[in-house]
């Protein structure tokens, strides 16, 4: 697989690594990443999906009603994205794993279950699939600008969140089967935040032939009594909460009681906020996802994630063809964000599908020297392998990002 | 504590933090009547409410399984939910402002689905949980603390719109009329698809204050009386008629919603063995 010389080195810090060493029977296909998104779900036992069909994710609605109910499962085509995701949290109540997939306009639409399902620790994915914006942008092209909005999926902060994005259409199937292991374990919604590159584009794709046998799948268990709510704990692997086996338990858009009562009182505030905020902080190191090249040596590290990673990763190769000691960070966890990637003290060139600058503001923060980051923008379509080689070779050189055009580099 | 409510809710969340003379709790009694005498136990129906008086006041009081869901999105979860819990009766008890505004679109598209709920709009003409401003549904010309010159726009009546949605039980009432409230919440259950009963009940705090002049609950219902009857106590007429009663019974006359999605997923599998033979 690796186009690289046997000196630098590469690493992929996925739990899918294991899970494709060991599954190796099954079918090679040519399919696109909303192909891989929706079988991904499918193999994680996802059994309903109700959302609103949204250029770069429509197609994941249409394979998602031919495939449910091959599988016993319910597509439900909602009136709109604010229905989408509370079905979806209302079925994952009800004991089934569910799925939704929208794009930016849909996804802003969807905060108000987001926040509900943080509340309520209701495990579920939401696909994001980004495109240029704002707003409507341009339906075909990619953007990246849901980063911090992925983040801060609700209003009212006291929260975490967990987003995961992938970079080829073969990770984009293994990493949706660890959204939902995820979701399961943490008991909160995860966002897999893809791009419409990632979304349409047609790639080899191995499916592994027997879902059923993957012993990686983290099954659906019921929490079947109290407490409903660990408020003031941050244990994982809680099962979640189910309505309609008679526990009694309450799901509220309140500050909650370990019942699940509504309650206003700080202890309470305090203590649920300690859960939904330490349950994933304290678990950071089950969270973290990643690829790397060649960072142990380099004097100058791209960092990138999503489709954009691809030409920016063959960008730092090219650097290195030239002569320039360069690394890459692939992002796959986008949040909770991965600080400890960014321990080395050298320059480092964030490479993102925005001009407003976003990922590289929170490498600005985690970097040991934030003036030592640049910022390489572009918008509505992806980092050419020349740019990128350029950029890295001006850093590496003058401590600059020369002028290109359509490259920003200002971050205010 | 009443029979009922010792049977059926919980003793820790009652009484609620309602207003003095508020319609819910007694509403929310005549809904226990209906279930207890359809012999429906706790774990037999799945309690779901909305934001506001009516869903803040009677979330958790449920003995059984509650959720109470963000403002007007109630019946959006209930979609969800009930494919998974197809067997459950789901009691939807909400306000104007989560059925008649806020999440209209979903009543409407939960109607046309023939969702197997009941929403239960217990209505106090306007959100009074938030000092009372006008809603869809308080009477034109009233005053509300949004509407001081007198509500100018034109409600509507949500019984009209999930009629003609689909809805296959659709029925008025208010807090005045006890017995034909339980008769008619007892036919909206027996409904194996979506019922809709709009309940009309005062707010003494606010909208009785504002809209009609007085916090007296008995003056309050009784001016709701009136207007059931279309006639003061004086004799003169009122100003509008609210024609109370069932205002549409096609109970158990098309498939529910969650019936449809099993009957089409057999025959996808029954189909795809045919294939495979």
């Amino acid at each position: 697989m690796s186009t690289l010389a046997p000196a630098v080195s590469e690493q992929l810090v996925a739990p899918w690594v294991e899970w494709a060493r060991r599954y190796t029977r099954g079918r090679r296909l040519l399919e696109a990443g909303t192909y891989a998104l929706t079988e991904g779900a499918i193999a994680a036992g996802c059994r309903v999906f109700a959302g609103y069909p949204i250029t770069p994710a429509t197609d994941i609605a249409e394979y998602m009603s031919k495939r449910l109910p091959q599988v016993g499962g319910y597509y439900v085509q909602c009136e709109d994205e604010l229905a989408g995701m509370h079905a979806c949290a209302g079925a994952s109540l009800g004991g089934l794993k569910a799925m939704t997939a929208t794009s930016g306009p849909g996804y802003t639409l969807m905060h108000d279950a987001y926040g509900w399902s943080i509340t309520n620790e209701i495990p579920l994915v939401v696909v994001d699939a980004m495109r240029v914006g704002p707003i409507s942008g341009i339906t075909g092209a990619p953007g990246q600008g849901e980063f911090y909005i992925a983040r801060y999926a609700s209003h009212g902060g006291n929260f975490e969140t967990i987003v995961l994005s992938p970079s080829s259409v073969q990770e984009a199937f293994w990493l949706t089967i660890d959204a939902f292991n995820l979701a399961e374990r943490f008991r909160t919604p995860v966002t897999i935040l893809t791009d419409q590159v990632i979304s349409d584009m047609w790639e080899d794709l191995f499916i592994p032939e027997d879902y059923d046998a993957l012993d990686f799948v983290v099954p659906r268990k019921n929490n079947l009594m109290m407490p409903f709510y660990p408020v003031g704990s941050a244990d994982l692997d809680v099962p979640p909460n189910v309505i309609g086996h008679g526990t009694g338990v309450c799901v509220s858009a309140y500050t909650h009681t370990e019942e699940g009562y509504d309650i206003e009182e700080m202890e309470a505030q305090w203590a649920q906020t300690y859960r939904l905020i330490n349950k994933i902080r304290h678990h950071r190191d089950q969270l973290t996802r990643y690829e790397t090249v060649g960072v142990e040596d380099a004097d100058v590290i791209a960092v990138a994630y999503g489709a954009n990673a691809r030409t920016v990763k063959t960008g730092v190769l090219e650097a290195r063809r030239r002569g320039v000691r360069a690394g890459f960070v692939r992002l796959i966890t986008l949040w909770p964000f991965p600080d400890e990637l960014f321990e080395r003290d050298v320059p480092y060139v964030v490479c993102e599908l925005n001009y407003d600058g976003q990922l590289v503001r929170e490498v600005m923060r985690s970097a040991p020297d934030g003036k030592k980051v640049r910022f390489m923008g572009k918008s509505a379509e992806l980092h050419t392998v020349a740019e990128v080689a350029a950029g890295l070779e001006g850093v590496a050189r003058t401590g600059r990002i020369p002028e290109l055009p359509y490259i920003w580099t200002e971050v205010r | 504590m009443n029979r009922l409510a010792k049977k059926y809710l919980r003793p820790s969340q009652i009484p609620t933090k309602a207003c003095h003379g508020c319609g819910i709790g007694m509403i929310e009694n005549w809904l226990l009547q209906a279930i207890d005498e359809m012999g429906l136990k706790q774990d037999d129906v799945i309690f779901g409410t909305g934001i506001g008086c009516v869903g803040r006041q009677t979330f958790a009081t449920w003995g059984g399984d509650n959720f109470g869901a963000t403002h007007g999105r109630a019946l959006a979860v209930a979609t969800g939910l009930k494919l998974a819990q197809p067997d459950k009766k789901y009691l939807i008890v909400v306000g104007d402002g989560d059925a008649a505004s806020i999440g209209t679109s979903h009543l409407i598209h939960a109607a046309r689905r023939n969702l197997g709920v009941t929403v239960i709009c217990e209505d106090n003409m306007g959100y009074e949980s938030t000092g009372g401003q006008f809603s869809p549904t308080t009477p034109a010309g009233y005053v509300t603390n949004s509407s001081p010159y007198g509500m100018v726009e034109p409600g509507f009546d949500p019984c009209d719109v999930v009629k003609a949605a689909g809805a296959t039980f659709v029925a008025e009432t208010t807090a005045t009329q006890w017995h034909q409230t339980v008769k008619i919440v007892k036919k909206a259950l027996a409904n194996d698809g979506f019922s809709f009963v709009h309940v009309r009940f005062p707010c003494n705090e606010n909208f009785g204050a504002y809209a009609l002049g007085t916090r007296d609950t008995l003056k309050n219902l009784e001016w709701i009386y009136e207007h059931t009857q279309g006639r003061k106590a004086d004799g003169t007429d009122a100003d509008f008629t609210w024609e109370t009663g069932i205002k549409h019974d096609a109970s158990n006359s098309r498939p529910e919603f969650s019936r449809l999605m099993r009957d089409m997923n057999a025959r996808v599998k029954a189909d795809m063995k045919a294939k495979q033979k």
